[in-house]
């Protein structure tokens, strides 16, 4: 079962995630902040993580240039009601991008395809 | 004693003296002045002198001394006169020229001036006159104008134009700049050419007369060893005047006069006349040059301030523009969180309902109205982000090639196979990334619509003059005129956001860019998406 780490400030989102990517088989971890977030990173190891690029105060954009840098080998999904970070040259650094909507099938898919491109080796 | 000439007489008749001319009348009843003026120079007179000699009066030997020097005193006195009356017409001239030049800020009504009183009979009378003058990177010396006959035959016209009219210098000089200078300046224009000179070359003849500030007369030009020998042959003289033009310590340009017509020899007098001219032609001609530039100089600022108030009120539209993007922005942003929260809850209850139950409808409702609200805000986003276009210099290739890698999935969903045919070598176009690739991908969305499985999209690159051609074909149904006309009507104008303004977005963004989209659908089938892109950055 792979295990999910997902990150947003906002409860209702994070409870609506856990609740539909466990529907998926998926086991999900959840944290509301960047600083959980690494914490719950360095304690116990994740297959892929979902992160919302508007984290309060916090950048998910910074998140994902920490984890890349601190060698933290699972893929990243970015989230966000923006469109228009796709084109932030640091977001190219995850490997997913989707835009935040009520119909979670383009997160679930997202995560099926990067966790099968992990599968294949992509991330060892 | 019986005297042969009539100076002792008081008054005399006018058969008494074959010298009193007309006019002279008065001479017959004036014996004072008749003596000094006409019978000093009598010959009777001497006879009378030399028979006075003879007859032993004590004066007779002393008189002649007189007479020899009053003689010479008059003569002297008349050349005086002479050279005086001169100066003061040369002085009157200056007089009127300086006038001109002093309040004249017009360059070719100085020059018209200036070659007018070097060549008029009424000023210096040389018969042709060439100005060369200082080019504005100040490297050569250049042929400007050249005043006077060509030949013989068009001076004597000239001249006898000149002395039937009654012109002042003024009035020829305006007359020339109205109706001459053009022709003249074309006249001389073999010879102008050929008097180019730089300013470097130390030894020429121009150079040497403005480092030293003194007219040079040559003379002899065509066996003068000091001289380029071409000089003369271009000119066609052998005696000729260079003066140097220097106002303050700025070489302004020559002024070579010659008498090429008359061969009149250039004279001491010429040369120091010329020489007085010379100085305040140098500084007029400086003064109106230097208004020329300061005129060019105000139309550009002028231009440049229409230019930046354009840009200011630009700017404020912009700043206008960018506070309601933000305001939309911000207010989508913070509707799509809770939205997608009612949405997905509401999916997530519609999951475990089962199928009879009526609470089904109420959740579909809600899974319904919040994807249409979501659509809006996707709408709003893209279309406030399309107000900022960040332009820049991109290859339209790899943006085409990196576009349809992200439609991989939807063409294969489609069963359309795509063909890209891209021009190589294109030179970049001046985009906003972001935003043509969003055209792209809506286009090609929107020709995919019309086709059926297992028909082939065609991308091609095209070079267009001075754009880019990007042309996006499908093989589906024709677009009807109708449809056309509604895909691309003008943003706001048929459409309320929320309605798929995908394609009119599009049109937008390219016109505010300063591309275009154009649709052609063969009536065989299939329909051509074209966009123009320009590669000039300042059409944008």
């Amino acid at each position: 079962m792979a295990k999910l780490l997902v990150v947003d400030d906002e409860a209702n989102i994070r409870l609506l995630y856990s609740q539909e990517l466990s529907d998926e088989g998926y086991q999900v971890v959840t944290a509301g902040s960047a600083l959980e977030a690494v914490e719950k990173l360095e304690s116990e190891s994740f297959d892929l993580a979902v992160i919302d690029i508007k984290l309060k105060n916090e950048s998910g954009i910074e998140l994902l240039q920490r984890i890349v840098k601190e060698r933290h080998t699972i893929p990243v999904i970015l989230c966000t009601a923006f469109s228009c970070y796709k084109d932030d040259f640091s977001a190219w650094l995850a490997d997913g991008y989707v835009v935040k909507s009520s119909d979670l099938q383009e997160l679930k898919d997202e995560i099926a395809r990067v966790l099968a491109k992990r599968q294949r080796g992509a991330y060892v | 004693m019986d005297w042969e000439c009539c100076w002792s007489r008081e008054q005399i008749e006018p058969e008494n003296c074959p010298y009193i001319g007309e006019g002279e009348e008065d001479l017959l009843v004036f014996q004072r002045r008749r003596i000094v003026e006409k019978c000093v120079e009598c010959p009777r007179f001497k006879n009378d002198l030399a028979r006075m000699k003879g007859s032993g009066y004590p004066l007779s030997d002393v008189l002649p001394y007189i007479l020899t020097e009053f003689q010479e005193q008059k003569t002297q006195m008349g050349a005086m006169l002479s050279f005086l009356n001169s100066k003061t017409r040369e002085i009157k001239f200056l007089r009127e020229v300086g006038l001109v030049l002093q309040t004249s800020l017009d360059l070719d009504e100085v020059l018209s001036i200036a070659m007018t009183a070097i060549t008029a009979g009424k000023g210096f009378g040389m018969n042709r006159a060439f100005l060369l003058m200082t080019d504005k990177d100040r490297r050569h010396i250049r042929g400007y104008l050249g005043v006077g006959p060509k030949d013989y035959e068009e001076a004597w016209r000239t001249w006898e134009d000149i002395s039937r009219s009654n012109f002042t210098l003024r009035q020829l000089a305006r007359d020339f700049q109205k109706t001459k200078l053009t022709s003249e300046k074309v006249k001389f224009h073999d010879i102008l050419n050929q008097l180019t000179v730089p300013l470097s070359d130390q030894g020429h003849i121009f150079n040497r007369a403005l480092t030293g500030k003194k007219p040079i007369l040559v003379e002899n030009a065509l066996n003068n060893p000091d001289l380029d020998r071409g000089l003369a042959r271009i000119l066609g003289v052998d005696t000729f005047l260079v003066m140097p033009l220097i106002s303050r310590n700025r070489r302004i340009g020559v002024i070579i006069a010659d008498n090429c017509i008359t061969h009149k020899p250039i004279t001491l007098q010429d040369m120091q006349s010329l020489e007085t001219f010379a100085f305040p032609v140098a500084f007029a001609l400086e003064r109106a040059s230097l208004y020329e530039r300061l005129q060019e100089e105000v139309a550009k600022q002028k231009a440049a301030n229409v230019k930046l108030r354009e840009q200011q009120e630009l700017i404020v539209k912009m700043e206008k523009m960018a506070l309601v993007g933000k305001i939309t922005s911000s207010i989508a942003h913070s509707i799509r969180n809770p939205l997608m929260v009612i949405g997905g809850f509401a999916r997530t209850l519609l999951k475990g309902t089962p199928d009879g139950d009526d609470k089904r409808g109420y959740l579909e409702s809600i899974v319904r109205e919040t994807r249409q609200l979501e659509d809006v805000l996707s709408e709003v986003l893209d279309y406030s982000e399309s107000l900022f276009p960040v332009t820049d210099f991109w290859d339209l290739n790899e943006l085409v090639g990196k576009a349809m890698g992200e439609l991989e999935g939807t063409l294969e969903q489609a069963g359309v196979h795509c063909r890209l045919e891209l021009a190589p070598e294109l030179p970049m176009v001046r985009i906003d990334y972001k935003q043509i690739s969003y055209c792209l991908k809506t286009i090609t969305t929107q020709a995919l619509a019309a086709m059926d499985p297992g028909g082939e999209l065609r991308i091609e690159s095209v070079l267009d003059g001075d754009g880019v051609l990007l042309r996006i074909s499908d093989d589906g149904k024709p677009l009807t005129q109708t449809a056309q006309e509604a895909l691309i009507a003008p943003f706001f104008q048929t459409q309320e956001l929320g309605e798929g303004v995908g394609l009119s977005l599009c049109k937008s963004i390219l016109e505010r860019q300063g591309n275009s989209l154009t649709i052609f659908s063969r009536p065989g089938g299939g329909n051509t998406y074209s966009i123009r892109l320009l590669t000039r950055k300042e059409n944008i």
